[in-house]
């Protein structure tokens, strides 16, 4: 599907900015968590320390995994520090990184979501497979 | 989530530490402050039996007792009155001394004189509260409401991180099982210590039959030794129980308070067990038979 036009994409032309990326404090408890995926209508949220280094990532999918694992009371569930259940370390990208690349990777890892970071780790965006895909399929029809 | 340890420091007495791996510190004294004379004393006698047995320890009593069943039970001597005595117990004894207050006004005063200030249960989750525990700056004994689920302490200690404070203990005394009875729920420790606060296990209050009397609160002091050793296998890094020595003729909690006669017996084998939970610690480690 590479075409010439679209390797010239990065992730930076298509990622979600701040405004509409969700990102929640590590000691945020998860109820408000799962209320800023469902303000955003995504399936995920980065998790940040007080810098805005990005410390971990939150899927609907590791919410569910946890329900079927932990048989805690929902009320003690949601009191939790979201930090407690995120995905420690998780895989993330620069921004000037070519997008087929992204989609590569995001393929390879079977994930929907790439966290977006500077040089420092601090979080900048994120990348979403539904505009990774439009990206590339608008360019294909410019071409 | 990181460990904290809280300090109570003073020139008149050396620093105590409660948290993780210390040694497990007392906190004791009569219900109410009755008179000077009985504060004197009962601070005389539980500093006996605990430098008996090595334990570091805090004088409890409260000088305004609001939340009795009936208007005409004793309250206690009141602010000044009060504070006055607990200055005077810690100026003879060298032992750091705690109250409650019940109003967010009486808190300035309260941390002017208590080394450490206690915020009751029923008012646990009252923010005008929280806000006059913290400014205080003295470290702050949070009692978990007779209502409140283990977990849901967490947005008081958050309450009291956000005006400013994070020396904070947390205690269970009870919880309502159905009307005029509390049980313990031996899961709120280490589930409170999820907070990374250290925990207390109030063991006369726990005992209580709440307004079981009609206008006073029963109990069945008979359950404390059991319930206290099981508190100290859980892993409580404090102990709190109201100590009178004439439990009969006490002003306040008269159902509930220990008999002093009894204190060595219950702390000597909370010691005991704590320190058994240190060592046992030691060798296989903390508890985590279901990570998460």
């Amino acid at each position: 599907m590479s075409t010439q036009s679209d390797q010239s994409l990065t992730v930076a032309d298509v990622m979600l900015t701040m405004d509409a990326c969700p990102v929640a404090d590590e000691r945020t408890i998860l109820k408000e968590v799962l209320e800023a995926m469902d303000k955003h209508r995504l399936g995920v949220v980065c998790i940040v320390d007080q810098a805005m280094h990005l410390t971990g990532i939150l899927t609907e999918g590791d919410v569910r995994r946890k329900l079927l694992r932990v048989q805690k009371p929902l009320a003690a569930l949601l009191a939790d520090d979201v930090i407690t259940h995120a995905v420690k370390s998780p895989i993330s990208i620069t921004a000037d990184v070519q997008l087929m690349d992204a989609l590569d990777l995001m393929g390879e890892k079977k994930i929907w979501d790439l966290p977006v970071v500077d040089a420092d780790m601090k979080v900048v965006g994120l990348l979403h497979l539904h505009q990774a895909i439009r990206g590339v399929l608008d360019t294909l029809q410019q071409s | 989530m990181t460990n904290k340890t809280i300090h109570l420091r003073s020139s008149h007495f050396d620093e105590i530490q409660i948290g993780h791996g210390k040694d497990l510190v007392l906190i004791a004294g009569p219900c109410a402050i009755e008179s000077r004379d009985h504060s004197m004393r009962m601070a005389e006698m539980i500093g006996g039996v605990c430098d008996k047995l090595g334990v570091r320890w805090i004088f409890k009593a409260c000088y305004d007792k609001d939340c009795r069943s009936s208007p005409s039970s004793f309250h206690g001597l009141g602010l000044d009155d009060g504070l006055q005595i607990l200055a005077d117990v810690r100026e003879a004894h060298g032992v750091p001394v705690t109250s409650d207050f019940s109003d967010p006004s009486w808190g300035p005063a309260t941390g002017e004189v208590c080394d450490m200030v206690q915020v009751p249960a029923y008012l646990c989750r009252q923010t005008s509260m929280l806000r006059a525990a913290a400014a205080t700056g003295k470290p702050v004994h949070l009692k978990k409401g007779q209502f409140m689920s283990p977990w849901n302490m967490k947005n008081s200690c958050r309450k009291l991180e956000a005006f400013g404070n994070d020396q904070i203990l947390l205690t269970d005394r009870g919880t309502f099982f159905g009307y005029n009875m509390l049980v313990n729920d031996m899961r709120c420790f280490p589930i409170m210590q999820e907070t990374g606060y250290p925990v207390c296990y109030d063991a006369t209050h726990s005992i209580q039959l709440p307004t079981s009397m009609g206008n006073i609160s029963g109990g069945q002091r008979e359950f404390i030794p059991h319930l206290t050793r099981a508190a100290a296998a859980c892993g409580i890094e404090a102990l709190f129980m109201e100590v009178h020595d004439d439990p009969p003729n006490a002003m306040s909690d008269a159902n509930t308070v220990l008999d002093f006669k009894y204190l060595e017996v219950v702390l000597a084998q909370a010691k005991a067990m704590h320190e058994m939970r240190q060592e046992l610690r030691a060798k296989w480690g903390e508890d985590n038979v279901h990570p998460e």
